[in-house]
């Protein structure tokens, strides 16, 4: 065996042993963030809540991923959430909602504290996209990520119909609330 | 010299690997929640036009389901001397369904036609898209139905035994939702009676019904239903001429209520009723319209304050 090649065995095992340290920085993921709707008219409030929301972070380059199922979203009344379901989110054909987007400025995710930070991405309901930076707060804590934002989507942003018959009792933006806690993840 | 110059390459890849992991890499290793639970709704409503559809109440929402079909509108007994069938009633049906679970459904409801009383028990078997993977292609539900006669005997020997009076219908019912806008559905079933006029009119009378429905809004659907009986095992040649059923109707639901407006030549509303006696044509004037209004109300809030509804 040449100097050379045991160089090479030695880097590559550099390399292997090195790889975990390497993304040494932590990713945190969960699946049962909750998800808060509040729509509010002066005739009628409705509420919805979902609880298998799917979130993941990249702290290294602050990547952050958001995916609700809508068929999760649960309604006081049945009638009102098949009708969430059939005819205004058409569920069966766009069964997720989605948030992809950037932690801008990236927090420093080795010191615990409470951070106030901006998000700017993509939200996706009812396959419509659009561009949105949505504030929020990032809790870290005994290595785990909490997380909540509230913000409003505009039903029409997202090619939403309300016909006029309903239109009393549906708000034409709707408020939605994310809460949840990331573990970390390698 | 090639060798080591691979290895190193492959170690510096080693390590840029690791380092490449993205949100969406890691949103794979989570359970992928777009495919959760089973599809909407195959039909709207519990019924369809004159038949029963496999949809079942809601947990907890009680159904109120106010039906009529009026008179012929044309023939001996149609045209403007009735209004085409609008002055006649010939018959009314006044229901409601509940849902103790989403799968089970009780109701009662009560006819003009024989003052019949009937009371019925559906269960959702099986739901499209449910099951361990998702892929489960049908709906089935199964429905028994009783119906109670509660008029005065029109002759002495009518009601010769008390029995005479009950009639049970049992049908399995399967449906799939195709698309959007298209589902279809089955339902082969047995009425099991005692008051038939003719000898040769078989007890246990079987038929098979075909519904289907095509959605030509969100809110606006055109529904049909068939009733196929004659020829089954009963005799095509009794001297009183029956029909099968056919109903055709526009469904509009305005969230809560559902409003279907039809046309159909069977004169009664009860399966127990309309499946055995259908006793007039579309041909011939005596086809009728009728109108089905249900309106849905949730008898209990949920507890969780976080899906209340409230309404000012």
């Amino acid at each position: 065996m040449t100097k050379l090649k045991q160089l090479g065995y030695l880097l590559f095992g550099i390399a292997i042993a090195s790889a975990p340290f390497s993304s040494k920085a932590q990713n945190y993921i969960a699946s049962n963030i909750q998800a808060n709707l509040f729509s509010s008219t002066p005739v009628e409030d409705i509420k919805a809540q979902s609880n298998k929301t799917n979130g993941v972070i990249v702290s290294k380059t602050g990547e952050v991923a958001f995916q609700i199922p809508i068929k999760s979203f649960e309604f006081g009344k049945k009638l009102m959430q098949e009708h969430f379901n059939e005819n205004y989110l058409e569920s069966d054909k766009y069964p997720v909602a989605t948030f992809k987007g950037n932690i801008e400025p990236n927090i420093n995710w080795a010191k615990d504290g409470e951070y106030t930070v901006n998000v700017k991405g993509t939200l996706t309901v009812h396959g419509e996209s659009k561009a949105r930076t949505i504030a929020g707060k990032i809790t870290l804590k005994n290595g785990k990520a909490s997380v909540y934002t509230s913000f409003d989507v505009a039903c029409a942003d997202h090619n939403i119909e309300i016909p006029t018959l309903v239109f009393t009792k549906i708000a034409k933006v709707i408020n939605v609330k994310i809460s949840g806690t990331l573990s970390p993840k390698n | 010299m090639m060798k080591i110059a691979t290895i190193i390459t492959l170690s510096v890849l080693v390590t840029s690997l690791a380092q490449a992991q993205s949100a969406d890499s890691l949103m794979k290793t989570l359970t992928d929640t777009a495919r959760i639970r089973s599809v909407n709704p195959t039909f709207k409503s519990t019924h369809i036009v004159l038949s029963h559809s496999t949809e079942t109440q809601k947990k907890h929402d009680l159904d109120l389901r106010i039906r009529h079909h009026f008179g012929d509108i044309g023939g001996e007994f149609g045209s403007a001397h009735t209004l085409y069938g609008l002055d006649v009633a010939t018959d009314l049906f006044i229901g409601l369904d509940y849902g103790i679970t989403d799968k089970l459904t009780v109701s009662i409801g009560r006819s003009k036609h024989d003052e019949l009383f009937n009371g019925y028990l559906k269960y959702k078997l099986i739901e499209q898209g449910g099951g361990k993977n998702g892929n489960m292609p049908l709906n089935i539900t199964v429905l028994g139905q009783m119906g109670w006669i509660a008029r005065q005997p029109f002759t002495t020997t009518e009601f010769a035994t008390y029995a005479n009076r009950f009639s049970y219908f049992l049908q399995p019912i399967f449906s799939r939702k195709f698309s959007q806008r298209l589902s279809l559905q089955v339902a082969p079933a047995v009425l099991f009676r005692k008051n038939v006029v003719d000898v040769r009119d078989p007890d246990n009378l079987l038929s098979i019904g075909f519904a289907g429905r095509f959605k030509l809004s969100k809110r606006l659907s055109f529904i049909a239903d068939y009733t196929l009986i004659n020829g089954l095992n009963r005799p095509t040649d009794l001297p009183q001429q029956f029909y099968n059923p056919l109903g055709v109707g526009l469904e509009i639901e305005t969230g809560g209520h559902v409003f279907s407006l039809n046309f159909m030549n069977s004169e009664y509303i009860a399966e127990n009723s309309f499946v055995a006696d259908t006793q007039k044509s579309w041909k011939h004037g005596g086809v009728r319209f009728g109108f089905t209004i249900s309106r849905n109300f949730t008898l209990f809030k949920s507890k969780n304050k976080d899906i209340q509804t409230k309404i000012y």
